[in-house]
């Protein structure tokens, strides 16, 4: 019983971690937040679903499918919702351009895909195995693969080093002769390929349903707004966290009280830490 | 069916030229019966209404091709609501000022079926029900409207009456989603057991979205459920409580809402033996008997339908109970010669055992839920074929 | 600020002479056309159309009125509170459930509208209360938040909000019973938010709103505290949600939890944008438009949401002015291009020199260190009234910090800024307006969309004597204030020889003219100190000239001026009183000649 709660609470809480990345990876390259985090892992497994179950390729051909277009989709959101936003005076106004691409790839997911959640395939052909079976622990092993490359990316390749320096200052990156925009493309790229991974290999657990984008992008967004933006580690210790404290409300308080616990835990944390608790200092503004 | 909708490029003059034009032909007699129909056609909760849609379109164009009632066409005037009621307001309030329909049929979702109810009374209109909410069929408020359906009181019935008579379980699980509907239903139900010497050991409102409804599971199992009476429409939340129930190997009976059966479910389940001991609430005139066959009237209809219309991905009764919804107004029209407000109540008020496919129909001045309870029954989840199910162990 | 639309043109208001007081009159006259004319159209609409066109114009007056308060969180103060639909609940629920009589006894459907709007008031603050501290997109997040929560709530306390069946909503007694009736009241409402909206949008704390949200630092040296400009900001908006909310309970009949989508959210937020940002007449005709275009569009209804999104994102990328800007025609004549920028430094005497204080600011081993670099180490300072002091340096030498610390914005790590008795190392950059001490910015901060003169009167913004609560209604202090700024700002801009260009949106300037524009910003304080960040840079050799002298008739007012700047010329010009720093610390320090003459200046720094 403990198990399957721990099981499942890791499992969701991988997700959330994956999202959170999802973000942190937008956010380096551009100081921007985007909504479209969650919609990106929702089509991961909406895409899965319909590769596999619908048109019958190979897992692994869907899997590959999957992750260029929900990486083009990263790239869609870079040209369309921030591209545009960040040669303007009022940068905030990405929140605005985001949350527009979120409710169109909700809608057009709901008009085209289902409004009903549906199957996504079991990946390999073992049994049932309890808190073990392959839906707990197929995301823990995404979490753990994207955040054991990111560190080999940034730390070892050359283009992770671009992707840091253009983290820590923009104007210095280029003026040091950085492709900042395509840097920024190929972040946009990454971010929509973790999100891919997340929503694929969360399939299994979410299932193939229009309606988890949003609340992944709720849920992906609590760890690191506590944790601190920009920290991939901020962002899978809350988010594991958070998965585990979610289940075990579930199990303790039942209903719907767990998911309003979460938000009022979230305001109240954010308005006592509002840059995270690893977040960093703010920024000179004169 | 025709959506007789404005265009985008048509502004209101158009519409009041088309409005004046309609007026003078209705003088004539052959000018068309209009029956407004603001249905929740897309979006998350048009599962119902989609196949309400089939059985509209179908029938309309059955009555029309034999020439209508008495000459007069029945022409359909749709909105889609999207379930959303202030889009169903909008829709009812045009549909009589601007449209002048002669009945309403709908809307379905209880939001909007609430907020428009009091505001076709104030006109008078004859309005057909199909919304549970039992608050919302009240004679002397409005004396306008009908219900065709049974209400939730009605609803939360057979299933108490089969976990307590026929699977002989008196601890039972009560639980819904955290929409109105599952809020409402799981209060009616709860109650319904209560005041039949049930013992709800356990009730709760449960978020549709969970991705995994273990932990729901054991707190139903630790409070010693026998049995699990959900109240949900979300297939997702039902599957995922039928995939738990397997993973831990508790083989309680699942005995609640008609969604159980969707074939939406079944798609989701891990194994097909998941959907065993389920059982669904369903109509008899809609059930198939040990042969697979349906009440003759009903087999009838099938028949005559098949091929004209998709019986498929939708429930039976959905489409059924539209019919006689359409027919109930051409019959009014029909026997009365009129299709003015006073004239259509007056019929339905008179209807006793008024045979409609759905169900045997009675309505009188002071009591406007027709559906007579004992055509409910519980049948079999796993069982459905062209919309229709199996009865349940236990019926005969 | 989209000058022009919803407001009276400047020439007439400026010059308040009694001669011109017809003029003024005539000005409030031509801005409030526009909305006469809404008006109208809309008093019109029940006699020449059914029911169904009066219910959706019912429709639209009960949103507007939500929307006419957002429109000032959202357009004037740049608030992102996306999840306002929760204000219209709590205000939708609470009239009904007062008016039902399930926890007292039943109330009458007028207070209980007005209790919608004052716990529509409550719960705008908490959920605004979050701005406060929180970035955009976190707020924006919160407010989501909030959204869920209230839903479930009402869900949840099913014996007081009837959970999913829900409760009936007030009706209204005659004559406001029926279609018509309903929406006359509405529209009355309605009426009375716009002229509230705009009593405040023409108001310090309207401008103030648009500072905070377009030049938020210029807006903390203005001395505007967002705290206290916010929050009666958030009750209003609060409030008139929550009275939409009664009337929307009351249209709808019936109210479930399910009847407050997020489609409805958004259609408030579109409005505004569809608008135009720190627009009224705009927000209210997307208002309209929104509420009206579904009608028509019936058969799009699956696509609706996209086809939101879509506007959204068109509007915030392509059109970013929305309505107003279209409709912005005085603004798109051209300016006289050879126009010359003409100070007036006899008119300061009717700004300057009233104040008694004669102490210098003094900082004392001030020291402060970013990450490591010192960019100020161990610095002494004295800044004399009527006096002006140069502060001269080569890049990086802490001349920027030196006058951020004294402004504020950075906190030294040690050392005592001390003016008279205050000592202002801790205090926040907001708390120096109120000592008189102002200052202009390296790059101009200022709000494009405003005029000229509605810019420099929000340097006056702590001048006012109003209350939130007496602009709202325009009570007489309301009207005194803005005559007093406006009268000031003008005689301000005169100084500064902008004249011609008062009633121009600002964004349309030159920028030398921005420069002097700050100036006149910063004279509304009334400063006994200006603090000047390279005022010179992109100014003509003749204007670098007409600044010089108009800075040195400043400090002979009493002001004392601490100018920072790369000119050395404009320096030895004017200063009394020169330092020059060098890797945050003081290489020399003295007269324009004493420092002339100093080895090391000329060697490392003038290199003559």
């Amino acid at each position: 019983m403990l198990a399957s709660i721990i099981a499942s609470g890791l499992a969701i809480g991988a997700v959330y971690a994956l999202i959170g990345i999802v973000y942190n990876t937008m956010y380096s390259a551009s100081r921007v937040m985007s909504f479209t985090a969650g919609q990106i892992g929702m089509l991961g497994g909406v895409l899965g679903s319909l590769f596999i179950l619908r048109m019958g390729l190979t897992p692994i051909i869907g899997f590959l499918l999957t992750l260029a277009v929900c990486s083009a989709i990263g790239v869609v959101t870079e040209i369309v919702a921030v591209r545009p936003v960040l040669s303007k005076l009022d940068q905030h106004l990405y929140v605005l351009t985001t949350l527009a691409l979120t409710m169109m790839i909700q809608q057009v997911t709901a008009i085209e895909w289902s409004t009903e959640p549906q199957p996504f395939p079991r990946l390999f052909a073992i049994g049932e195995r309890g808190p073990f079976d392959q839906r707990f622990w197929l995301p823990l092993a995404a979490c753990a693969a994207v955040f054991v490359g990111l560190e080999f990316l940034y730390r070892r390749t050359l283009i992770g080093h671009a992707f840091l320096a253009i983290a820590e200052d923009n104007y210095a990156a280029r003026a040091l002769g950085l492709p900042e925009r395509n840097l920024r493309v190929a972040s946009f790229a990454l971010s929509g390929a973790i999100g891919g991974v997340a929503g694929f290999a969360a399939g299994q657990l979410l299932l193939a349903f229009f309606a988890n984008g949003a609340m992944l992008s709720f849920y992906g967004f609590v760890p690191i707004a506590i944790g601190g933006l920009g920290n991939n580690r901020g962002a899978v210790v809350g988010g594991l966290a958070l998965g585990v404290v979610q289940q075990a409300c579930n199990f303790i308080f039942g209903g719907i009280f767990a998911s309003v616990a979460v938000f009022l835990v979230f305001i109240v944390a954010l308005l006592a830490v509002p840059q995270g608790m690893f977040g960093m200092a703010t920024v000179r503004r004169v | 069916m025709q959506i007789t909708r404005r265009g985008l490029t048509l502004g209101a003059p158009l519409a009041v030229a088309g409005r004046a034009a309609m007026r003078r032909a209705r003088a004539a007699d052959a000018s068309p019966i209009l029956i407004g129909y603001p249905a929740a056609l897309t979006g998350p909760s048009s599962a119902p209404g989609v196949g309400q849609n089939r059985g509209v379109t179908y029938i309309v164009d059955r009555i029309n091709a034999a020439g209508g009632v008495k000459g007069r066409k029945i022409q359909m005037v749709t909105r889609d609501t999207q379930g959303d009621p202030t889009k169903a307001v909008n829709a009812v309030q045009e549909m009589m000022a601007s449209d002048k329909v002669h009945a309403i049929f709908g809307p379905n979702n209880s939001g909007e079926a609430l907020a428009t109810t009091p505001i076709v009374a104030r006109r008078g209109i004859p309005n057909i029900h199909c919304c549970g909410i039992t608050s919302l069929i009240d004679e002397k408020k409005f004396p306008n409207a009908f219900r065709q359906t049974p209400n939730n009181d009605q609803s939360s019935d057979p299933p108490r009456i089969y976990c307590q008579k026929i699977l002989k379980l008196n601890k039972v699980a009560v639980i819904g989603d955290s929409t109105g509907y599952g809020t409402s239903a799981v209060t009616d139900s709860v109650n319904n057991f209560k005041k039949n010497a049930g013992d709800v050991v356990y009730q709760a409102q449960i978020d549709a979205t969970q991705p995994d409804m273990m932990p729901d599971m054991l707190r139903m199992r630790e409070a010693g459920a026998q049995a699990i009476v959900p109240w949900t429409v979300s297939t997702g939340m039902i599957a995922r409580l039928l995939n738990a129930r397997g993973a831990m190997g508790w083989d309680v009976p699942f005995v609640g809402h008609q969604a159980m059966g969707s074939g939406e479910v079944g798609h989701l389940l891990q194994k097909p033996e998941y959907w065993n001991n389920v059982f669904n609430e369903g109509f008899k005139n809609c059930s198939l008997d040990a042969a697979g066959k349906l009440p003759a009237r009903t087999q009838d209809f099938v028949d005559h339908a098949r091929g004209k219309m998709s019986l498929v991905n939708t429930s039976l009764w959905w489409i059924v109970s539209a019919v006689d919804a359409i027919q109930l107004v051409a019959d009014a029209v029909s026997k009365t010669d009129s299709s003015s407000p006073e004239a259509i109540i007056g019929y339905w008020n008179t209807l006793t055992k008024y045979p409609g496919l759905f169900a045997d129909y009675t309505f009188s001045p002071t009591q406007h839920n027709g559906f007579p309870s004992d055509e409910l029954v519980m049948s079999v989840a796993s069982s459905e074929h062209d919309g229709a199910y199996a009865l349940a162990p236990g019926y005969t | 600020m989209a000058p022009n639309v919803d407001q009276p043109n400047v020439d007439h208001i400026v010059d308040m002479a009694p001669a011109a007081s017809n003029r003024a009159l005539a000005g409030v006259l031509h801005a409030a056309m526009p909305f006469m004319l809404v008006l109208a159209c809309a008093v019109a609409l029940p006699f020449a159309a059914n029911d169904y066109w009066t219910l959706i114009g019912t429709r639209a007056a009960v949103y507007w009125v939500l929307v006419s308060g957002l429109n000032l969180v959202v357009g004037f103060g740049g608030q992102l509170a996306i999840g306002y639909v929760a204000l219209l609940t709590v205000g939708a629920y609470t009239a009904s459930i007062l008016v039902l009589g399930k926890v007292t006894q039943p109330w009458p459907a007028y207070a209980a509208i007005v209790a919608a709007g004052a716990m529509g008031a409550a719960s705008g603050v908490v959920i605004g209360l979050p701005a406060l501290r929180l970035r955009t997109f976190y707020f924006a997040m919160t407010t989501l938040g909030f959204a869920t929560i209230v839903t479930q709530i009402v869900l949840a306390w099913q014996s007081v909000t009837g959970g999913g069946i829900g409760v009936p909503g007030p009706a209204l007694p005659a004559p406001f019973d029926g279609t018509a009736g309903l929406y006359f009241f509405c529209l009355g409402i309605a009426a009375l938010c716009t002229w509230m909206t705009a009593n405040i949008a023409h108001s310090r704390f309207g401008r103030a709103l648009v500072a905070i949200r377009d030049a938020e630092v210029a807006a903390e040296a203005t001395g505007i505290s967002k705290t206290r400009l916010l929050v009666p900001v958030f009750l209003f908006g609060g409030a008139a949600a929550g009275v939409a909310g009664a009337l929307f309970a009351t249209l709808q009949s019936y109210i479930t939890p399910d009847a407050f989508t997020f489609d409805l959210t958004i259609l408030f937020f579109i409005a505004i944008l569809i608008g135009g940002r720190g627009s009224i007449i705009g927000p209210l005709l997307g208002t309209i438009i929104l509420t009206v275009l579904p009608e028509f569009a019936a058969p799009l209804v699956a696509w609706s949401t996209f086809l939101y999104a879509v506007l959204l994102l068109v509007i915030v990328l392509a059109i970013p002015g929305g309505i107003a800007e279209l409709l912005d025609f005085a603004n798109r004549k051209p300016l006289e291009s050879a126009r010359a920028i003409i100070p007036r430094p006899d008119l300061l005497a009717g700004l300057l020199g009233h104040g008694g204080v004669h102490e210098p600011i003094a900082l004392s081993g001030v020291t402060l260190a970013f990450g490591g670099v010192h960019a100020i180490d161990g610095l002494d300072l004295m800044i004399r009234p009527a006096q002006v002091h140069g502060l001269i340096g080569p890049n990086g030498s802490g001349k920027t910090t030196t006058l951020n610390v004294i402004s504020g914005y950075n906190r030294p790590d040690s050392g005592r800024i001390c003016f008279g008795a205050h000592d202002l190392g801790h205090r926040a950059p907001r708390t120096r307006a109120g000592l008189g001490i102002a200052r202009t910015f390296q790059t101009p901060r200022l709000i494009g969309e405003a005029s000229v003169l509605q810019n420099v009167m929000i340097g006056g913004t702590i001048d006012g004597t109003a209350t939130f609560l007496e602009s709202l209604l325009s009570l007489p202090r309301h009207r005194r204030d803005e005559a007093v700024l406006r009268r000031e700002a003008m005689l301000a801009i005169r100084a500064v020889g902008l004249e011609s260009l008062a009633a121009v949106r600002a964004d349309r300037l030159q920028h030398s003219e921005l420069r002097f524009m700050e100036v006149a910003r910063a004279l509304m304080l009334h400063p006994c100190f200006l603090l000047l960040d390279e005022p010179a840079a992109g100014l003509s050799a003749d204007e670098i000239l007409r600044l010089g002298e108009l800075i040195k008739k400043i400090s002979r007012r009493g002001t004392g001026v601490l100018l920072v700047e790369h000119h050395a010329d404009l320096i030895f010009d004017i200063c009394d009183h020169v330092t020059v720093l060098n890797l945050g610390r003081e290489l020399a320090s003295g007269t324009p000649s004493e420092i002339r003459a100093h080895k090391e200046v000329v060697s490392a720094y003038l290199g003559a």
